[in-house]
């Protein structure tokens, strides 16, 4: 039996460490594994994808899973993401879960989504035991005990092991265990709906490719400022605050801000425009008078 | 020897460790980066005892790597893609000094238009190079191709530089469960370097790769490469035999999977085969006699080895991962040069493209290739070399076309 898990989530929230920890944790059970993330051109904040196959027979699949077993949306706010399409290829076998603090009902009910799902909001967790919204240790004990394959054992192995592969502190490893061990207790054992179903081939067919005018068929874009439409708020998980009150104007936001997101209004003033805010926090540490605070962005969505 | 879940790229940082190399001379390039990262992080802890050089381009750090081989130090660098064309011109340069270095190619589509998903463009374009080229389908086939390039590239019979190729993404980042060999079956596999032929020493000098003005002496010295490259497939043999006594573990030149029944049979070469491996299964399963080849050694080609495999075959399929434009697949010329004065040949040869760019070659193109194999078979006509694409591939580029602007629509005329 092959399990397949994708993991969604943004860029600098682990998914990647995620994916090897459930990766570590079946090897630890002798499974055959692979995992591994898929680099584009992201950056922190940016949508990324990162996979673990896990099976008692050889594996005879390598790189993008396009149909998960396992579904795991780390981050809500991708889920009206249309260019992440967090639910590409999910089916009725497939065990979807999402890290918010709405019920599972209502998530299915907004999006419509097929097969089983599971919410737990993960970033609480994480934020009350490690004090930070980093992901991997929870996000891969969720995935863990989904599995129905792998120990809590197996999985504090892989926690102390690809946490100390990365230099993390002691202490910090230790709360990521503890906060990880939380996640795998709140994931009911058995739960009555996860099930097998038998999947069937949707088949493609082959089509020829004919001649193309050459202006369709090399890689050009005609249209003509479309970088703008691409909003990139999304990618936020701390919202920059200025407090105007106390800010002496001195513009060292404005011109640090790498996005050009900051702009000056008319009473000089500088203004966020939080529609393109990737929450990069440069502004924030930059801050001479320290008044810019950052808030954590939650019910994104 | 542990077991350990290492991606591509850190198997192969593991196999130069453990060839015990001299020195390093790198250059960082996508999807490549993490071998130099690891490598310059072990020997600055000194785990490793080797120097290692950043340099400025890719083309300094071939000249550097077959420099400093030919004063008889063990020599590994990595690349990938453009970096490898970047240093292109030195390729050749190296191989006609006769220098055994291992050279990593992380395989990568090239650009225009630019992508970091792999196919064999990259690695293929420098099969004339002199380079003995080596394509890898696992992590642990990675590290275990290392040690044995050294003993090949070596060998007094051989003395060429090898590359060993990778798939960007599928292996390159990819972790799986690799055995470490620990360092005493290593070096009773893989001795000291000792260089009995000619190389640079202060108190020895001499010139190498000298000018040569004049056909007779250039084509002597071409041909020796040639003829030291055809050694490889003899000397390959034996260090595979020597490997596997060693290590447990057996690689040929090439990979043969179900094939001694099969009546059709697949051809593909690197990661994506396990894809075909998949596919073969399932044809089992159906009754139909599947098989597949794995071409390992690129050059020098084992046209005698895959003769014997193919004898009497109904039909074969080669897919090539790369497109030679106005030509077709660069391994299909390979395949049919090998087969065709054999009496005994496959009825029938086909060609197709796949997997350009890291596009995935799903059951539906499997499927196809084999109906197109039957009905050939049938007809008795072949057809010309086609691109595995699906109809959700057309959706998909049709969609993207659509966000990049059609420049006819509004057009006067």
């Amino acid at each position: 039996m092959i399990k397949r898990v994708r993991f969604h989530g943004r860029g600098g929230q682990g998914m990647k460490t995620a994916s090897r920890i459930v990766g570590t944790a079946s090897f630890l059970e002798e499974f055959f594994v692979q995992d591994c993330p898929l680099y584009g051109a992201e950056r922190r904040g940016a949508p990324m994808v990162a996979f673990t196959r896990l099976s008692k027979e050889p594996i005879f699949e390598r790189g993008i899973i396009t149909s998960p077993d396992i579904n795991m949306i780390a981050d809500e706010t991708l889920l009206g993401d249309k260019s992440a399409n967090v639910f590409q290829g999910t089916w009725e076998g497939t065990i979807t879960i999402v890290n918010t603090h709405y019920p599972a009902s209502h998530v299915r009910n907004v999006y419509g989504v097929v097969g089983e799902i599971v919410t737990l909001d993960i970033t609480e967790i994480a934020l009350n035991v490690i004090g930070e919204s980093v992901l991997s240790s929870t996000a891969a004990a969720v995935v863990c005990k989904l599995t129905g394959m792998i120990t809590e054992s197996s999985l504090e192995k892989a926690v102390i092991k690809e946490l100390s592969s990365i230099n993390l502190k002691k202490e910090l490893i230790e709360k990521n265990l503890q906060a990880a061990l939380t996640c795998f207790d709140r994931i009911p054992e058995t739960h009555p709906h996860y099930f097998e179903p038998i999947k069937e081939d949707k088949m493609d067919e082959i089509v020829k490719l004919e001649y193309a005018d050459p202006r369709i068929g090399t890689p050009s874009v005609y249209a003509k400022g479309n970088t703008r439409l691409k909003k990139t708020g999304n990618w936020r998980l701390f919202r920059p605050v200025i407090d105007h009150e106390k800010c002496s104007r001195c513009r060292t936001c404005f011109v640090y801000c790498p996005h050009s997101c900051i702009s000056i209004d008319e009473g000089d003033y500088p203004q966020i425009d939080y529609e393109n805010c990737k929450g990069c926090l440069t502004c924030f540490y930059e801050c001479p008078k320290k008044v810019i605070s950052k808030d954590h962005e939650v019910r994104a969505w | 020897m542990v077991k350990e879940m290492l991606t591509g790229n850190y198997a192969a940082a593991w196999g130069a460790r453990l060839s015990e190399v001299d020195y390093v001379p790198a250059f960082p390039i996508t999807p490549q980066t993490e071998i130099i990262e690891t490598l310059s992080q072990w020997i600055n802890d000194g785990e490793m005892n080797a120097k290692f050089t950043n340099m400025d381009s890719e083309h300094s750090m071939i000249t550097a790597a077959g420099t400093a081989a030919a004063t008889g130090a063990r020599v590994f660098s990595a690349t990938s893609s453009q970096g490898l064309l970047y240093g292109y011109e030195m390729l050749y340069n190296v191989t006609g000094w006769r220098v055994p270095l291992v050279l990593v190619n992380v395989s990568r589509g090239l650009s225009a238009p630019i992508t970091l998903e792999p196919d064999h463009n990259d690695i293929l374009s420098t099969r004339d190079s002199g380079f003995i080229q080596i394509h890898a389908e696992t992590c642990q086939e990675v590290l275990d191709t290392i040690l044995m390039a050294y003993r090949i590239a070596e060998d007094e019979r051989v003395l060429l530089p090898v590359l060993i190729n990778m798939d960007g993404f599928y292996l390159s980042f990819t972790r799986e469960p690799v055995e470490i060999p620990c360092k005493d079956a290593v070096s009773r596999f893989l001795p000291e370097y000792n260089p009995k032929h000619a190389f640079f020493k202060a108190s020895k000098p001499m010139s190498q790769g000298v000018a040569v003005l004049g056909g007779s002496a250039y084509s002597y010295f071409k041909y020796q490469m040639h003829l030291a490259s055809l050694n490889v497939l003899t000397v390959h043999d034996e260090v595979a035999g020597e490997f596997k006594r060693i290590f447990g573990r057996s690689y040929s030149a090439t990979e043969a999977f179900k094939i001694d029944d099969a009546e059709y049979v697949i051809i593909m070469s690197n990661s994506f085969t396990i894809k075909g491996k998949a596919a073969v299964n399932k044809f089992r399963e159906k009754g139909l006699k599947a098989g597949l080849l794995r071409l390992r050694l690129i050059r020098p080609f084992p046209s005698t080895e895959l003769k014997a495999f193919l004898r009497g075959k109904k039909a074969v399929a080669v897919i090539d991962q790369n497109i030679s434009p106005g030509s077709g697949g660069i391994l299909f010329k390979d395949v049919t040069t090998a087969l065709y004065h054999d009496p005994d040949r496959p009825e029938r040869i086909l060609s197709f493209i796949g997997g350009l760019g890291g596009k995935d070659i799903g059951h539906a193109e499997f499927k196809h290739i084999v109906e197109e194999m039957e009905k050939s078979i049938e007809t008795g006509i072949v057809p010309e070399t086609q691109l595995l694409y699906t109809k959700n591939d057309l959706e998909h580029i049709n969609n993207l076309l659509n966000i990049a602007g059609n420049p006819l629509e509004g057009l006067e005329n």
